[in-house]
């Protein structure tokens, strides 16, 4: 009989909470896919990253299984109240509170065995979207498969379950204080409205917003952030989250009870009671989604801005199939063209030395002007700071200015399906990365490049940064180029000095390059073939009469920097790409989590509320409201308990998302307007809660006005 | 011939379809006057609040008409229905039915609201009828954190603040102790002697009946009985309103 009725009672209770069933069956679909990606041999066999990928999703996984429970212990303890009168009857016609509890338990966890199981097939088909979503990613071909393996299925239902039997494990302490009067009559209780101190806890709205603006204004502003003023916000944040609605209701409160003119408009004042009495007991309930709210939008805009970076610069980031370093500057890189013309064959091939004349002007000009040191290594004159920057091991720069003779660069750029440039004897071009470029604009003009005139032998001159000799002559700024060109150390770091071939000559060769095209795509294991011939990267040489230990430089790039002596173009961007989705997916996955685990919520609170409060509307039915009428108040009623997180957290994490945005295109070199990263993951956001947002009126009128 | 204020006609009203079909209202007609004080008496299941329902126009006719002065409420659509009932009547219940959320003041400024009015005429409409009504120092308070009878008062100042046409009472003092029934009714005498309130209450409680100037007796869905006080003073009314109870026998034996 116990039986029947607990599966009576899971039907019911499906249908009653259908929003949290279909919540916790989609909740169990995202993890399946998720985590069938991370047992995936077909992704571990291509990509040496896929450890990155398990570590991304498994931190992810982990932050989603925290929210999970919170919401099933959250969504448990609700329905044991909400039902707390049948409990109440079930005790009074003899049942004894271990079976009630059994039975309350057998019935959760057939709910939850059935949202599991629908899950699992909503699982699958989700997992065949991310595959393909993935694959095209990364530019690969997906052929439709499932990725069935019992890790992932093992994972799922212990991250699940554990959920579920944490939760019902709390549960239990509530039967044993179980009293049958108060059971009885927890239901007839309707929100006991206590308003206390309404004008002083006003202030909390003010004093919110002005959090938040110095929040704002610190995050642009600032610049000496350490761990102190960082935690410092962060915790103001956390409590300016949660006061915030105590603020917002005590203001309106405050506004109904100065009888301000607002409340004598059609039903505004029923609008406004529901809307601050809701916020009143809600409110750390609400602090918590509007968190979760900001921490989806967070993740959703910087998944967007990888996107963006995968889209728009990491195809330019390698202009050429592949490059080959080499610190000997005698290397005829015979290996490796034996390699390349065995694996695929070489279309053309360009093997070219990168010069230096012990000068380091734009390297001092760079390290003291760009944003991205912080003005950690400028002096107060303006000047590089070299006893600040010789404390800090960097690898920004070489040691000295990078200079490549004109012919090579003009043959570089045929390679690359650029225009040859012109360059006269005495002048010099800039070739820089074009993220610098928006930075910078062109600064030559300030550069002092001078070169030795030819009287002495090259590799003699004085000290770095004293070629200022008077066998030294000063070179006239010809412009400035930002094409793609390979700049994370090979082609220099972030720029190079293009000068004349007889200047050049003079110059001392630093390091060489092989440069090359092929005649058709590389091979899977092409990278892997030349990573396998002795590494050419470090090497002490001899200069200037000492010994310098030479090392590649890896340029102010970041996100994605490969300081790699080997680059095979059509190797590294699968590579690259899937490390980028594995941040992208596993932002995505909390993201998608943490709203669907925030909307179902508020929409259970608010069908929940439509039920047991459904005489408010049967009164104003009565007072005069029709059908229409009752459904516009519902409307805006819902739109009010629904927009008023999602606003609050919008205006938080856009203020975040358009700050790191800024950040990120600074670091990066990608173009998007700051805020567009933002507005976007608002908007996708936006769909998703529009469809909870449906559901739940529609809902909300069938409980509201069945009888009314 | 003067018009009648409400005039109920050949009123049918049928529950369920096919064979199970009960019938809650049998042909009933009557008339109720501009400030007439009438009362429904009847056994559970008399029909008496399916009858209040349909004057209310919360629930519909199977047949028959209900006019209020010339308007027939049985031929209104939906929308028509909802502004009539915001015009015209006022709705005073056992379970109070006050919004929770509100305050006293409140639930009765929100009424004045729905009718468009100016601020000043809403505040000063309020503040009369909490102070008819007795309930001025809980204006402040919510529906919780007061007495039955006050809440029931402020029902019934939420009733009549627009001056319906017609105030329905559900066995308004169903839920009160002794004491605060007896206010309310005052109340209502008061509101129907002074503001020439017409009043129509359902009620199974004989005491609360004798304060009625007219008593409909229902039975089966059918008018059975009628009693009119007339210059009786309310002992008389009430004792008269036992004997006809008693003959009706058991179901109200608690009225005796």
């Amino acid at each position: 009989m116990l039986s029947k009725l607990a599966l009576r009672n899971v039907m019911r209770s499906a249908r009653d909470y259908l929003v949290y069933f279909l919540t916790m069956m989609l909740v169990t679909a995202i993890m399946f896919a998720f985590h069938s990606l991370l047992f995936s041999r077909e992704i571990q066999q291509l990509f040496e990253m896929a450890g990155i990928f398990a570590v991304l999703v498994g931190m992810a996984t982990f932050f989603v299984v925290l929210i999970v429970a919170w919401l099933i212990n959250y969504m448990v303890r609700f329905i044991l109240e909400k039902r707390s009168r049948e409990f109440g009857i079930y005790l009074l016609i003899g049942m004894k509170k271990k079976e009630i509890s059994r039975l309350y338990m057998r019935e959760s966890l057939l709910l939850g065995a059935a949202a599991f199981a629908g899950g699992l097939a909503l699982g699958m088909l989700l997992q065949q979207i991310l595959l393909a979503i993935l694959y095209s990613m990364i530019m690969m071909e997906y052929r439709p498969r499932l990725e069935w393996s019992v890790g992932c299925l093992v994972t799922t239902a212990a991250c699940y379950g554990g959920c579920y039997l944490l939760a019902l494990l709390r549960c239990r302490g509530k039967f044993r204080r179980m009293n049958i009067h108060a059971l009885m009559s927890s239901q007839k209780q309707n929100e006991e409205i206590r308003e206390s101190h309404e004008q002083a806890k006003r202030w909390l709205l003010p004093l919110s917003c002005l959090f938040l603006l110095a929040f704002a204004l610190f995050l642009f502003f600032f610049k000496a952030w350490d761990v102190t003023v960082i935690l410092g916000f962060l915790l103001g944040l956390v409590v300016t989250i949660y006061v915030f609605y105590t603020g917002v209701a005590a203001w309106v409160i405050c506004y109904i009870r100065r009888k301000g003119k607002g409340i004598f408009k059609g039903q505004n004042l029923f609008l406004l009671r529901q809307f601050s009495s809701k916020l009143k007991t809600l409110r750390f309930t609400l602090g918590t989604l509007t968190s979760l709210f900001v921490l989806a939008l967070l993740g959703c805009a910087i998944a967007l801005m990888f996107n963006d970076y995968q889209n728009q610069t990491l195809l330019d980031k390698w202009p050429f199939d592949v490059m080959v370093f080499s610190s000997d500057t005698q290397d005829a890189f015979q290996e490796e063209l034996e390699v390349l013309n065995r694996e695929c064959g070489v279309k053309e091939a360009l093997i070219y030395d990168i010069r230096q004349n012990g000068t380091d002007t734009v390297n001092a000009w760079l390290y003291s002007h760009l944003k991205t040191f912080g003005g950690a290594y400028t002096s107060a004159d303006g000047s590089l700071d070299r006893e600040a920057l010789g404390r800090d091991e960097i690898w920004a720069y070489y040691e000295h200015d990078t200079y490549l003779a004109l012919s090579d660069y003009n043959r570089l750029r045929e390679m690359a399906g650029l225009l040859p440039v012109e360059l006269e004897e005495g002048e010099f071009l800039l070739h820089l990365k074009e993220r610098v470029w928006d930075e910078t604009g062109d600064f030559t003009g300030e550069l002092e490049i001078r070169v030795d005139s030819g009287s002495e032998e090259p590799g003699d001159s004085a000290e770095p940064g004293s070629g200022t000799a008077e066998h030294s002559s000063r070179l006239r700024p010809a412009g400035v180029y930002t094409e793609p060109l390979s700049q994370d150390g090979h082609n220099g770091a972030d720029y190079l000095l293009i000068v004349s071939d007889r200047t050049a000559e003079r110059m001392t060769p630093y390091y060489r390059l092989l440069t090359a095209n092929l005649e058709g795509r590389a091979p899977d294991d092409l990278l892997r073939k030349l990573d396998a011939l002795p590494s050419k990267r470090t090497s002490t040489t001899p200069f200037g009469g000492h010994q310098e230990n030479m090392d590649m430089a890896c340029g102010t790039d970041n996100i994605v920097v490969y300081v790699v002596a080997n680059i095979v173009r059509d190797n590294l961007i699968p590579e690259v790409k899937f490390m980028l989705s594995s941040v992208i997916f596993a932002l995505v996955y909390i993201g998608l989590v943490f709203v669907c685990v925030a909307l179902t919520v508020l929409s259970v609170q608010q069908l929940s509320d439509s039920a047991k409060y459904r005489f408010r509307y049967q009164v104003l039915h009565q007072i005069g409201l029709g059908h229409r009428e009752i459904s516009r108040v519902i409307l805006k009623q819902l739109a009010c308990f629904y927009l008023c997180p999602i606003l609050f957290a919008a205006l938080i994490s856009g203020t975040m998302a358009v700050y790191l945005g800024w950040k990120f295109n600074v670091h990066t070199g990608t173009h998007t307007m700051a805020a567009g990263y933002f507005g976007l993951a608002f908007l996708l956001f936006l769909c998703v809660y529009a469809v909870y947002f449906v559901v739940t009126y529609v809902g909300f009128l069938r409980n509201a006005l069945t009888k009314a | 011939m003067e018009q009648s204020y409400i005039r109920v006609c050949d009123v049918e009203k049928y529950y369920g379809s096919g064979t199970a079909v009960a019938k809650a209202v049998d042909r009933v007609s009557f008339r109720v006057d501009k400030g007439e004080f009438v009362g429904v008496m009847g056994p559970s299941g008399s029909g008496k609040t399916t009858l209040l329902n349909m004057l209310s126009t919360i629930d519909s006719v199977t047949a028959g008409h209900i006019y209020y002065e010339t308007v027939d409420i049985t031929e209104l659509s939906e929308d028509k229905l909802s502004e009539f009932r915001k015009e015209n009547l006022g709705f005073v219940f056992q379970e109070y039915n006050l919004l929770d959320t509100l305050t006293i003041e409140e639930n009765i400024l929100l009424a004045l609201s729905l009718h468009q009015r100016e601020k000043r005429e809403v505040l000063s409409r309020c503040r009369e009828m909490l102070d008819l009504l007795g309930i001025d120092d809980v204006r402040d308070k919510f529906p919780y954190q007061v007495s039955g009878g006050q809440k029931q008062r402020c029902a019934c100042a939420r009733a009549l603040v627009n001056r319906p046409k017609l105030l329905l009472a559900d066995e308004p003092t169903g839920a009160l102790d002794s004491r605060s029934a007896q206010t309310l009714l005052e109340t209502f005498t008061d509101m129907n002697s002074r503001l020439e309130a017409t009043i129509f209450m359902v009620t199974h409680d004989a005491f609360s009946a004798s304060y009625c100037g007219r008593i409909l007796f229902l039975k089966d869905g059918q008018i059975f009985h009628e009693l009119r006080r007339g210059r009786k003073s309310r002992r008389e009314f009430l004792n008269e309103i036992l004997d006809v109870l008693s003959l009706t026998g058991g179901e109200l034996s608690d009225a005796q």
